[in-house]
């Protein structure tokens, strides 16, 4: 009798084909394109091999460098502000005795909006003119309209406040339902054996939500790039570059200049980093359910 | 007729060797009860014989025809599982007549044998609630409920009663038996309870580390065990052993110097100097007036009672013999003061000897 | 008697600062949404006012010239709808029928490097959008598929299958494996088992992948941006940039858009939502 694949295996198969055809495949063909001088607006360059050059000139292009770092510096407090605020709004959600239903479902609500419709609607609310934001200011009798889309470190903090606004209500309904799951009596015991609020959260309910934190992020960190819908809409990368990410830099050396292969070069940048962050969460998460004994 | 035998099966998980080539007959409409510690191996026996587990080696065929190869619904078995496993999302009788609706049967006997089944275990009232609305006991009735409608060759077991509580699980176990003798199918039941096994099973299989240890009646593993494990894993309290060695006046010399006689049944098969286990139960070890009245061989030994829990028509007596740890019966009990010295009698002929180093009992029959 | 109060006062105070934040985050959360309904039935000239008007009227003037269709130089939003339904619904058929085939292997089998090929998908999902769109978009005009729906379908299919696997193998590892194993001893052979059994059990936790995928689908931007072309393939969020193509930005036409783009993802997200937050602590936690 003929040797059957396993049955896991053919189980398997269709999501790996998909996958591979349609990100593997591109993947390996960007590989090879960011080794090239590919311009959209003359296909035989694609034929030119010019090894790391492209590497060669982002790494040393100081704009680069710039959004690098920026979109370095802005997943690290979007992330941290979520986190934070997401476990703040756990807390005071969990106290809450009646209409919690209630206050869970509005939570969710953020998670259903594209990140465009996000970023549409704050470029709207914060929109120098006719935005909600001045608008009030402004009948409050302050005189100035802000301009908060084309100062460069107001427009930032615009693209935070959106980001964290779309992505706090991940964290906080994945760390509501840890708070849900825990058991009473290790707190009780707590409270019996002496301890403050603030220690019997520090040593009992952390550690406790720490998988539910770590889930958080994972599920965050695979999709960290959608911020660039948000800024894509709200700012495009402008004023002057002050809000350019990483994904924007990209998208416009790409689309707008025509430069594929630079572009694809970034691209593999911006992929290593998404890669880091996964897999960092995902070792922190392993490591965590461990701990709890909770199974891996 | 669905007698069931297993020839030399075998169980291998990678290198590591699960079960090591059985050989078991069970006659139809035999109940028998696989028992022993977990990791045993008797689980794993009976999913190969479900179908459920692949068989690495040997041959397992029910009612004469050889099922190793066959899935488990061409084997005609039915199963009650630990958990039940009634499907949430039916209601009761939905998972009574599942397996007759994949048959593909006329809905009409459908109904007739689920009702059948309903009738014999009392599930008339629950029929259209769905499984979480039932109680444990419940539940447990209708997975066996599940098993009996298809007029299976052969009942399987699986530790159905571990879920249960204590008392439930005693009016279970009549429910199982009340069963077997309704329906007289073959039953192959598996439990790591001793009691459960003593009280269901026509015959008993000991297992351990995956190998058969001794197959017999409940009576036959109480009084005739044919090693140390047997006798310290049927009854309740296991069987006392003490170290000893045989001496020339045919005594055993316990380590303390104490000798007790060698019970007559073992004498031809022991030589001196032999490392021997002395071993009875707390039933045959009782004080003077006290139980163990009958005539014949009589060891008198002097213990002093540490411990008594008085049980209403017994006292447990526990009191420390050469060492070692032993227990003794008190029938129509007084109440004992701990620390009470007692003259109690031991009943030779109910007394066993295994060899120290094998743990085989010594016996010259 | 003194500390009974402090702590008694304490309390009151800790209760009042809980309702108050409890109110500001609400707000937070609330008002942008309602911010945009609202504009979405105010008349443009009063959305443009200096000073603000603040009472509003209602006018239902976006709604008609979005319905209005394409002839009065409005965005042709019936064709963007129906390529949003059509390519997020076959989409997330598949990207589950797909995924839950592997995320039942994840949950039922054994297998050498299990872990790595769990984690090897995920990454998978993690590349971003903008990097993925731009191989994407050479390797699907030199094969023609640019600019249509099977394109579009193709991807977001890939996209949502390592999500989807996440969610239902952590689905597929709450049913005991005893069901599958009493379908089987009942006569079920192993696809019946799964399709009478273990499916019905874990339809809650299917339909629940199901939404993420197609929620997924429906909100995507940075893929579809430049994916897609013309009326043929743009999806809803692309058409919301028509908006602003223009030298002045059209609020109020976006806003109805975008009432029109949330309301199905809001129906679909309420009628689930129990199950939705259950999949994702029960696939990542219990996993």
């Amino acid at each position: 009798m003929r040797r059957r694949l396993p049955e896991w295996f053919v189980l398997l198969l269709p999501a790996f084909v998909v996958v591979a055809a349609v990100v593997l495949i591109p993947l390996l063909f960007s590989l090879y394109s960011s080794f090239t001088p590919y311009k959209l607006t003359r296909p035989s360059t694609l034929w030119t091999w010019i090894g790391e050059r492209n590497y060669e000139r982002i790494l040393t292009d100081w704009k680069f460098w710039a959004a690098f770092g920026r979109t370095v510096l802005f997943l690290t407090i979007a992330l941290n502000l979520e986190l934070l605020f997401g476990l703040g709004i756990a807390l005071m959600v969990n106290k809450v005795t009646r209409g919690q239903r209630t206050l869970r479902t509005v939570l969710m609500f953020p998670m259903m909006f594209s990140p465009i419709l996000v970023g549409f609607q704050f470029k709207f609310i914060f929109n120098d003119n006719v935005g909600l934001v001045n608008n009030v200011l402004q009948s409050l009798g302050s005189d100035a309209a802000l301009p908060w889309l084309v100062d460069g470190n107001l427009a930032m903090f615009s693209i935070l406040f959106a980001e964290i606004w779309m992505s706090t209500s991940v964290f906080a309904i994945l760390i509501l339902a840890g708070l849900f799951a825990m058991p009473r009596d290790p707190l009780e015991a707590a409270k019996v054996d002496g301890c403050t609020p603030w220690q019997s959260f520090r040593h009992i309910t952390l550690p406790f939500l720490m998988p539910f934190i770590y889930i958080a992020m994972t599920i965050r960190s695979l999709d960290v790039a959608r911020a660039y819908d948000i800024v894509q809409i709200m700012t495009g990368g402008g004023p002057a570059r002050r809000t350019e990410l990483l994904w924007t830099l990209m998208s416009r050396t790409g689309y707008v200049d025509a430069k594929m292969g630079l572009a694809n070069a970034m691209g593999y940048v911006s992929i290593l980093l998404s890669i880091a962050f996964t897999i960092f969460f995902f070792r922190k998460l392993s490591a965590a359910r461990a701990e709890l004994g909770m199974g891996g | 007729m669905t007698e069931v035998t297993l020839s030399n099966v075998i169980k291998r998980y990678g290198v590591h060797q699960a079960v090591h080539g059985i050989d078991l007959d069970i006659e139809d409409g035999e109940f028998v009860v696989l028992v022993g510690p977990s990791g045993c191996g008797k689980s794993t026996t009976l999913r190969m014989i479900a179908g459920l587990e692949d068989i690495s080696g040997g041959e397992v065929s029910i009612g004469g025809r050889v099922v190793n190869d066959l899935p488990p619904r061409e084997r005609n078995i039915s199963m009650v599982f630990q958990n039940y496993a009634l499907y949430p999302h039916m209601s009761v009788r939905e998972n009574l007549g599942f397996s007759l609706h994949i048959a593909k049967r006329p809905a009409a006997e459908i109904k007739k044998a689920v009702d059948e089944a309903a009738a014999i275990l009392g599930l008339q009232e629950l029929m259209d609630r769905k499984p979480a609305a039932l109680s444990g006991g419940q539940r447990q009735r209708v997975a066996m409920g599940r098993a009996i409608v298809r007029h299976p060759d052969v009942f399987l077991f699986d530790e159905p009663l571990s879920n249960l509580d204590a008392k439930l699980r005693t009016q279970m176990r009549v429910e199982i038996k009340k069963l077997h003798q309704k329906v007289g199918n073959t039953i192959i039941y598996v439990t790591h309870d001793q009691v459960e096994a003593m009280t269901l099973a026509d015959r008993i299989v000991l297992m351990r580390d995956g190998h058969i240890i001794q197959v017999g009646t409940p009576l036959e593993l109480f009084n005739t065990p044919v090693n140390t494990f047997v006798a310290t894993f049927i009854g309740s309290p296991p069987m006392n052993l003490l170290d000893g060695v045989v001496t020339e006046n045919g005594n055993v010399r316990l380590g303390d110097g104490q000798e007790l006689p060698v019970p007559t049944a073992a004498r031809a098969g022991v030589h001196v100097g032999q490392q021997v286990r002395y071993g009875f139960r707390a039933d045959n070890l009782s004080p003077v007036g006290h139980g163990v009245a009958e005539d014949g061989d009589i060891a008198e030994i002097d213990l002093r009672i540490d411990l008594s829990e008085p049980l209403g028509t017994e006292t447990l007596l526990f009191a420390v013999l050469a060492g070692t740890e032993i227990q003794g019966k008190m029938l129509n009990p007084r109440p004992v003061t701990p620390g009470e010295r007692m003259t109690c009698r031991l009943a030779l002929e109910k007394a066993h000897i295994f060899d120290a180093e094998t743990t085989n009992v010594i016996r010259s029959s | 008697m003194d500390r009974n109060k402090t702590h008694r006062n304490r309390r009151r105070v800790l209760k009042g600062l809980h309702f108050f934040g409890l109110f500001l985050v609400m707000s937070i959360i609330c008002i942008p949404g309602l911010w945009i309904i609202l504009n979405s039935f105010r008349p443009t000239v009063e959305i443009m006012a200096k000073p603000p008007v603040w009472r509003p009227s209602f006018t239902l003037e976006h709604y008609r010239a979005m319905f209005g269709g394409a002839g009065q130089g409005g965005v042709p939003v019936f064709s963007y709808l129906w390529n949003s339904i059509v390519i997020s619904v076959t989409s997330t058929l598949i990207a589950v029928l797909i995924g839950m085939s592997g995320g039942y292997a994840f949950a039922r089998y054994r297998f050498k490097g299990k872990s790595g090929y769990f984690v090897g998908l995920m990454l998978f999902r993690a590349v971003p959008g903008v990097a993925l769109s731009l191989p994407l978009f050479i390797v699907f005009a030199k094969v023609g598929i640019i600019d249509t729906h099977f394109g579009l379908i193709l991807v977001y299919v890939a996209m949502n299958v390592p999500f989807t696997i996440w969610l239902t193998d952590g689905f597929f590892r709450q049913i005991p494996k005893e069901l599958h194993e009493a379908a089987e001893i009942d006569g079920c052979t192993r696809w019946q088992a799964f399709w009478k059994v273990e499916f019905p059990v874990a339809r809650s936790g299917v339909a629940s992948a199901a939404i993420f995928a197609f929620l997924t689908s429906w909100n995507e931007f940075a893929l579809a941006s430049q994916l897609t072309r013309s009326v043929d393939s743009k999806t809803m969020p692309v058409g919301l940039l028509d908006f602003t193509a223009e030298f002045t930005i059209n609020w109020g036409g976006m806003c109805a858009l975008a009432v029109l783009m949330i309301l199905p993802a809001l129906i679909l997200t309420f009628i689930v939502q129990k199950h939705l937050i259950a999949g994702l602590t029960f696939g990542g936690v219990k996993g």
